[in-house]
């Protein structure tokens, strides 16, 4: 998709949430809210024991800064944007998306920035900042890169398991509530991914690729991980981008009875 | 000059899931669905030359939107072949679909919290409109359908038929060739259907530009369009100008009298001219065959005090329905 458009876009969404600044108030709130009550879901967990999966405190904090992070971008641009899908399908509004010369799915995707929501961004970054401190952990050049590549990896592994998640909409219309499908999926990803038993473990680095979310960055800006493994994520991220986008195409061919 | 749309024997099926009512029905389908075609389109081809305004016309369900999105390219056609604006349109991309405009009276693009410029910025830049052209469409655009004062309120304020005029002109800014309409004046009050009207035959004489709408108001068919285009059940039943279909399908004229003063006139007098519709002295309405209407019109300026007599076709409602209810099977 064109830059200009997106930011034409973006310009268009910014100036409707400037009309509502209390929203701004309201993420804060809610955010610092979500904050606390997992940093004390953390706190109980951690007065049983030292190790969540080989992790201590401060890094599974890292871990939960990331997490927010992600949160941020899916809550600003992913939920209200192609997280309508589902309702457009049913009710024909995406007959004036694809009646555009516009790529539809990157159209569909970054229509909506909900600025405030990006609070989200910048407290999961602070919280994981803090953490370091805590863990008297200065980043190298070389971790901070990778927490930079891997990073950007997760968000496009986010991005692909909600476009692949509402790709269904198209062959089973009457599922507008998949939104709440990804949540529960995504809430494994509050903690690191060593943490589960082994089957859950394959599940969550194989098939629905939420490790690659929170426990790789986390990983890499503790220094947990090489960071040339960092690569890696970005492999799977294009992988995961290449596969979702071929059922993008897919799923508009059967919308407009290309197919079956 | 070549047609710009052409459709050559058009047909799209659905296959749709079918279930019996109830709980049992829903688990039956569950285990073992079964489908069912629906013929929306059948074997439909018509051609459309460049400038004209044609409208669609037919019952819900009749295959208009159907058509009309194959048209588009939002739909694949089961068989059959579209040309649409030189390009097959499932395959034409961003040429093709910069050369249409699309609006639907039931969707709207308009931002909702936003004044409508905003949308129309967004369109500049998704259509690569130049700042240029962009000011003067605007401008003329606004000035076409009187829009000066809705620009900078927010979407959410305006009536809908102000919104409607948004959403035509948030359409028609990349100056496409082509439009397609599917129900523009549905819900708006008269005024604001005689102001869209307006505006398309306007726009259409100043930009030649080929209009495809559907509707279920006449109103909008008589006024706008030269040629109508009948679907019901998925197959064209007519093709061709509006007053030839009137004079094709409907038998009768109706004779509006209008009696001169003295009062020896009685229903009964008049039922030997024709069938009598309504009779509230001075008023009457006859309905005669239609190729008996002139000489019965003679006869009764020769026979009753008349002091006014005109010949007019039944409502265009009632004949189009008449097309839907019988077909167009014989002449009359």
């Amino acid at each position: 998709m064109k830059l200009r458009i997106l930011a034409a876009l973006w310009r268009l969404n910014v100036a409707e949430e400037l009309q509502y600044r209390a929203n701004l108030v309201a993420s804060l709130l809610g955010t610092i809210f979500w904050i606390g009550t997992a940093l004390l879901t953390l706190a109980v967990f951690f007065r049983h024991t030292t190790r969540l999966g080989d992790w201590d405190y401060w890094e599974v904090v890292v871990l939960l800064g990331v997490f927010n992070t992600l949160t941020g971008v899916i809550e600003a641009v992913l939920r209200p944007g192609i997280g309508r899908l589902a309702g457009e399908v049913k009710s024909g509004g995406l007959d004036l998306v694809l009646a555009k010369p516009v790529d539809a799915q990157g159209f569909v995707s970054f229509r909506r920035l909900d600025v405030w929501r990006l609070t989200d961004v910048v407290l999961g970054l602070a919280l994981a900042g803090y953490a370091l401190v805590r863990l008297h952990h200065v980043p190298t050049v070389a971790q901070l890169a990778a927490f930079g590549l891997a990073l950007t990896a997760a968000v496009v592994v986010v991005y692909a398991l909600w476009v692949a998640l509402m790709s269904l909409a198209f062959w089973f219309v009457s599922v507008e509530n998949l939104s709440v499908l990804f949540d529960a999926v995504y809430e494994g990803a509050r903690y690191p991914v060593s943490a589960y038993p082994g089957a859950l473990r394959f599940v969550f680095v194989y098939l629905i690729p939420i490790a690659w979310t929170t426990t790789i960055p986390a990983s890499a800006l503790t220094g947990r991980l090489e960071p040339g493994f960092a690569l890696v994520a970005a492999a799977v991220a294009a992988l995961a981008f290449a596969l979702t986008r071929l059922l993008w195409r897919t799923a508009l061919k059967r919308y407009s009875g290309a197919s079956g | 000059m070549p047609a710009i749309v052409t459709a050559e024997r058009l047909s799209k099926t659905f296959r749709v899931k079918v279930r019996d009512p109830g709980l049992k029905g829903a688990l039956a389908a569950l285990v073992r669905p079964r489908y069912r075609d629906v013929h929306a389109v059948r074997d439909v081809t018509f051609r459309i030359e460049p400038g004209e305004i044609v409208a669609f016309l037919g019952p819900n369900g009749a295959g208009k939107t159907t058509t009309l999105k194959m048209l588009t390219g939002l739909l694949y056609p089961t068989t059959g072949r579209v040309e649409v604006a030189g390009f097959v349109p499932w395959t034409g991309g961003r040429d093709f679909k910069r050369r249409i405009a699309l609006v639907l009276g039931n969707r709207q693009q308009l931002v909702w919290d936003l004044p409508p410029e905003e949308t129309f910025l967004l369109n500049r830049a998704i259509y690569d409109i130049a700042g240029a052209a962009y000011t003067e469409r605007l401008a003329e655009l606004v000035d076409l359908l009187d829009l000066r004062d809705v620009l900078e309120k927010p979407v959410r304020q305006l009536s809908l038929g102000e919104r409607m005029k948004c959403e035509l002109a948030a359409a028609l800014l990349h100056h496409p060739p082509l439009l397609f309409l599917d129900e523009p004046t549905l819900g708006l009050d008269v005024t604001a259907q005689e102001a869209i009207r307006g505006f398309l035959s306007q726009y259409r004489e100043r930009h030649g530009a080929t209009v495809l709408l559907t509707s279920h108001y006449m109103q909008d068919v008589t006024a706008l369009a030269s040629r109508v285009l009948i679907i019901n059940r998925g197959h064209l039943l007519y093709d061709g100008a509006l007053d030839a279909l009137v004079a094709r399908i409907a038998r009768i004229k109706r004779i509006e009298l209008v009696l001169g003063p003295g009062d020896g006139v009685t229903a009964e007098m008049l039922a030997g001219f024709g069938t009598v519709k309504s009779f509230h002295f001075p008023n009457a309405v006859l309905e005669v065959r239609r190729d008996e209407a002139a000489a019965t019109s003679a006869r009764l300026l020769a026979a009753l005090p008349v002091a006014d007599l005109s010949i007019e076709d039944p409502p265009i409602e009632d004949v189009i329905r008449q097309a839907f209810a019988q077909g167009l099977g014989e002449d009359p």
